[in-house]
């Protein structure tokens, strides 16, 4: 095991502290990669248990005590979920509102945030602390007054609304907000006296820098998305608009529930999501340049 | 902290408002209309009668005053308060020491990384499931430990009205980490690796590289953190009601349970409203708070 | 690179929304031949096949009326129905789940009465027709009724070489010590003689059907019996705690069918579960249906149950369509329908009952008859507009008692003081 003290400014090295000393690290390192080692199998556990329910029959899933190794593997379990239920049809519902969604959170938030960040205008705090205001109103107190309005909209009952309904979200614009105070007022001064339109700034220079915060933004949001229950249930009655979260819930019968399908269906639709977080890692993780004050 | 204007002029500041607006106005029109309106409508429901269905009809003060003398409300108010005063700070504590941890170029961070992030996107079904399994009381492997080292009657865990809390903030608390490790791993990369090596160079060492570094420059990523969760926790419903639906009895019950429960179920959206009026003030009165604290710090 | 990021993101999600605006919004009228369509709310239509057999009955018999299914997620169905009906929705029928939400959605005034038509059934014949009478009004007719019988498992009864006989006339008594005799072994290979699940229903709604208890008085003294009963046999490990059952999320399907249960009181629809299960292979358990054990051995069947209905939405545009839809579910045929997809209908003739057990797989001997000839049938809950509000003080009070955190005499005090404070 190499230590590595980081070279002196090179571009590319991700920010963060460099190691201690040279005696003690490696003891220590030895250390960090045990507590990681145990506490990353402890986090895995559930999904262990979730992969392993999908491959048994219902009945099994809750036998006492857990068997954490199926007797048997019922590996047809993972064919047959794609004809029990509309499997295709709710993965590409989901994936289409998941990346809408998203796309547009990122877009019309970060596009906001710029406004409270960087621009003075009166009422810039007051309007602010009310976007704040209403993430701390729990969903469940105005869900009916939200429906109403979509009702009366004639959006009910389409994918357009829940579209409208979250991306345009109070947490894109916060979590954009707070990054872009982050950015020195230099640059942006120095934009301004290069000619370039507040557009031009955000666009060419802060929008750039901001790419982990985007990524982490886009990354969030996309999860939550997708694992979004009610909003669906709530706003999607058509069968054929139906999204991944809905179609393993109709595993749960009037008295009794199919769990180990919804096992195997919540293992496929992580798969996506681990897929995005895998590949989307270097965004919100290797540095960018920092050094860029001019 | 301040944007510095160079020029004080009137029509500097008219069309900065102008400009301050085109940025805001995309993604203020829809949040105005799908959720800014039908929060203040819903508050002010709170004044209301309403079962959803016929009209509404004004009662004052009377749905407050029912909620003043309901003792399930301020159990539930007592138990999110509790949820709240647990989970914030040790999510915040993991998610920090992860974050700083896994952002060094460790082998097999990006593994680590992934495998912290696992809790937050597995389905909330195997969340609940696999936890009350684990902290199941008899055959439990928690339990089976902790009778192994001695402890004779070892705690109930969910099925015991003590122990549930604590049980369910520990689930929480696993698997909200990986979300705010997200946000404080984009927050580090905002700090030049130039001032660590600075400061490596002048003498100090990790503890104080992290207090005098780290920390002041992560304000801005801490102060949203810190509000997200604490708003979150008041707020907390999905993971309560699957791992213990507010049981046993109503130890685990919270207010948005009872928002729900009072509002969709019982049909009672008046009372219901008055109860998220109240969630509504609390957590507005915390993040003001922190508001100004981070302004004092700002100066 | 940068440059072509925004408009790019831009032109995406414009696009985006420009085909997310093609979903339908439900479909309109057609009045075209001289067909008309009505929508009817209901659940998990994949696996509830009674509503399939009622839907195409229906249809066949009223070429001019198509049916739509208006399929919502079971468990949270009485939410989704609630903020349809909020938004102004236009579902020509509603399925009422259980009686609760039915007088709910009846006292809101968000049904169309149905007291004539409900005057046309012979009330003897539907013993789940008087659960709808809201003041005399009628707002809905029952098309199904279950009640609560005992299965038991015919393999493991004979292995332990006791009569199906005796199961006929079995006080709780004999009920306690029978399943004490019946359970063997431990740890994974556990049997346990009997499996109550996790409901209060089990132990609360008995006793109130069989001591003629109020549910929703405040006296809650008549429990007394049944919860003692149940609690010794937790006790003795007869009984799967009630603690490891619920945090383990344990299904009753999956206790009687895996045979880890030998008697099991349940309600008569998870026969279509162990049907349809034994028909795909999901399970080879020989299975019987016993009346309800009783307080007495005096011949008296009394049980409790639920009945099923439609009702109409007052915002339905095709209401005359919907109500014979109502109708045709309650008659003859559309009981017909429903035994045949082995469920119990609310109408109680012989003739359903012959069709029911003709159906394959199911127990025909004398006992399985004598469990469907209970002597009453007792609503489940009583119909009020405090009736959720006591379930909630009932459910988590259980809870409390059956984990042990609250002795048996605090937690009914406790149910008694806050049914009679916190219920307005």
């Amino acid at each position: 095991m190499t230590l590595t003290v980081s070279p002196p400014a090179p571009v590319q090295t991700p920010a963060g502290p460099p190691s201690r000393s040279r005696k003690a690290v490696p003891v220590r390192r030895a250390l960090a990669y045990l507590l990681l080692t145990v506490l990353s199998v402890a986090v895995l556990v559930p999904f262990a248990w979730m992969v392993s329910s999908s491959l048994k029959l219902d009945a099994d899933v809750f036998s006492v005590p857990i068997q954490w190794i199926p007797a048997e593997f019922h590996w047809e379990n993972f064919s047959n979920i794609w004809e029990r239920i509309p499997l295709l049809t709710y993965l590409r519902n989901s994936v289409f509102l998941s990346l809408t969604i998203t796309a547009l959170q990122v877009l019309t938030g970060s596009f906001a945030a710029y406004g409270f960040a960087k621009v003075r205008f009166p009422g810039r705090d007051a309007l602010f602390l009310a976007y704040i205001a209403t993430i701390a109103v729990p969903w469940q107190a105005y869900m009916v007054p939200q429906y109403i309005i979509m009702q009366k909209a004639g959006l009910v009952n389409t994918h357009l609304s829940l579209i409208l309904l979250q991306a345009f979200s109070a947490f894109g614009v916060f979590l954009m907000r707070q990054y872009y105070l982050t950015i020195p007022d230099e640059l942006c001064e120095a934009g301004r006296l290069d000619g370039l339109s507040e557009y031009g700034i955000w666009a060419r220079i802060v929008l750039p820098l901001s790419k982990p915060a985007l990524a982490s933004l886009a990354l969030l949001t996309f999860v939550n998305t997708w694992n979004d229950y009610m909003g669906p249930f709530i706003y999607l009655t058509d069968n054929k608009l139906w999204t991944i979260q809905l179609g393993l819930r109709s595993f749960v019968g009037l008295y009794d529930a199919e769990y180990a399908m919804i096992m195997t269906g919540s293992v496929l639709s992580v798969l996506p999501i681990l897929v995005i977080f895998l590949l989307g890692q270097k965004y919100f993780v290797r540095g960018i340049a920092t050094s860029g004050l001019k | 902290m301040a944007v510095t204007t160079l020029s004080a002029g009137t029509s500097r500041r008219r069309s900065s408002t102008w400009i301050g607006w085109s940025f805001i106005l995309p993604n203020f029109l829809g949040f105005a209309a799908l959720t800014l309106v039908p929060v203040i409508a819903a508050l002010a429901l709170s004044f209301l009668d309403w079962d959803s269905y016929s009209t509404p009809r004004w009662v004052g003060l009377d749905n407050f005053e029912r909620m003043i003398h309901n003792d399930t409300f301020w159990t539930a108010l007592k138990n999110t308060a509790y949820y709240a005063v647990g989970h914030v700070p040790l999510t915040l504590c993991a998610a920090l020491g992860f974050a700083v941890l896994l952002n060094q170029k460790l082998r097999g961070a990006r593994f680590f990384r992934t495998a912290l992030f696992f809790p937050y996107i597995t389905s909330l079904v195997a969340v609940a499931v696999v936890w009350n399994m684990l902290l199941s009381p008899d055959l439990g492997p928690v339990n089976q430990f902790l009778r192994a080292i001695g402890i004779d009657s070892p705690p109930g865990w969910t099925t015991s009205t003590t122990w549930a809390m604590p049980a369910v903030i520990v689930a929480s608390v696993w698997r909200d980490l990986g979300y705010y490790m997200i946000l404080y791993l984009a927050g580090l990369q905002t700090i030049p690796a130039e001032l660590y090596e600075a400061a490596e160079v002048d003498g100090a060492n990790g503890w104080q590289r992290f207090w005098s570094i780290t920390v002041p420059s992560l304000r801005p990523t801490t102060f949203f953190v810190l509000i997200m969760l604490t708003i979150s926790s008041f707020k907390v419903f999905d993971l309560i009601q699957v791992m213990t639906e507010g049981g046993p009895g109503r130890s685990t019950l919270v207010l948005s349970q009872v928002i729900y429960r009072e509002g969709i179920v019982q049909g009672r959206f008046g009372y219901s409203s008055a109860v998220s009026m109240v969630l509504f003030v609390i957590v507005l009165t915390i993040t003001l708070i922190q508001f100004q604290l981070q302004r004092r710090s700002e100066r | 690179m940068k440059r072509h990021l925004i408009p790019s993101l831009a032109a995406a999600a414009a696009l985006a929304l420009l085909t997310a605006c093609g979903g339908s919004s439900g479909a309109s009228d057609q009045a075209a031949g001289g067909t008309q369509t009505i929508k009817v709310a209901l659940w998990n239509y994949a696996t509830t096949p009674e509503f399939k057999a009622i839907i195409d009955g229906f249809q066949t018999a009223n070429p001019t009326i198509k049916v739509e299914p208006v399929d919502i997620l079971a468990d949270d169905y009485a939410e989704k129905v609630t903020t349809m009906l909020a938004g102004g929705d236009t579902t020509d029928v509603l399925t009422m789940k259980n009686v609760i939400d039915y007088s709910r959605f009846g006292t809101r005034g968000q049904l169309i009465p149905l007291t004539d038509e409900a005057k046309k059934l012979d009330a003897a014949k539907y013993p789940g027709l008087s659960s709808y009478d809201l003041e005399g009004k009628y707002f809905a007719l029952p098309y199904r009724q279950d009640f609560w019988v005992l299965y038991y498992n015919k393999t493991l009864l004979k292995q332990a070489g006791v009569d199906e006989s005796k199961l006929k006339n079995l006080t709780w008594e004999g009920y306690a010590t029978l399943a004490k005799s019946l359970t063997k072994g431990d740890g994974g290979s556990k049997v346990y003689g009997a499996y109550q699940h996790t409901w209060r229903s089990i132990v609360q709604a008995t006793s109130a059907a069989q001591t003629g208890g109020d549910l929703l008085s405040g006296d809650y003294g008549f429990f007394k019996d049944q919860y003692s009963m149940t609690l010794d046999l937790q006790k003795n490990g007869t009984l799967m705690p009630w603690a490891t059952a619920s945090s383990q999320k344990v299904t009753y399907n999956t206790m009687f069918s895996t045979g880890k249960a030998v008697l099991m009181p349940m309600g008569t629809w998870y026969a279509s579960t162990l049907l349809a299960d034994t028909k795909s292979g999901k399970t080879k358990v020989e299975w019987g249906m016993a009346p309800l054990p009783q307080r007495a051995a005096d011949g008296q069947v009394t049980t409790f149950g639920s009945p099923t209905a439609f009702a109409v939405n007052k915002n339905s545009k095709n209401s005359d369509a919907a109500k014979k839809f109502v109708e045709w579910a309650s008659s003859e045929a559309g009981a017909m329908a429903v035994a045949k997809a082995g469920v119990t209908p609310a109408l109680n003739s012989q003739q359903i009952l012959d069709t029911y057990f003709a159906l394959p797989g199911v127990p025909n001997g004398d006992v399985a008859k004598q469990a469907f000839k209970p002597g009453k049938v007792v609503l489940e809950m009583p119909v009020s507009d405090k009736s959720s509000d006591v379930d909630q003080i009932l459910t988590e009070e259980h809870e409390l008692i059956m984990t042990g955190e609250k002795s048996l005499d605090d937690g009914l005090a406790e149910m008694s003081k806050r049914v009679k404070s916190e219920v307005r």
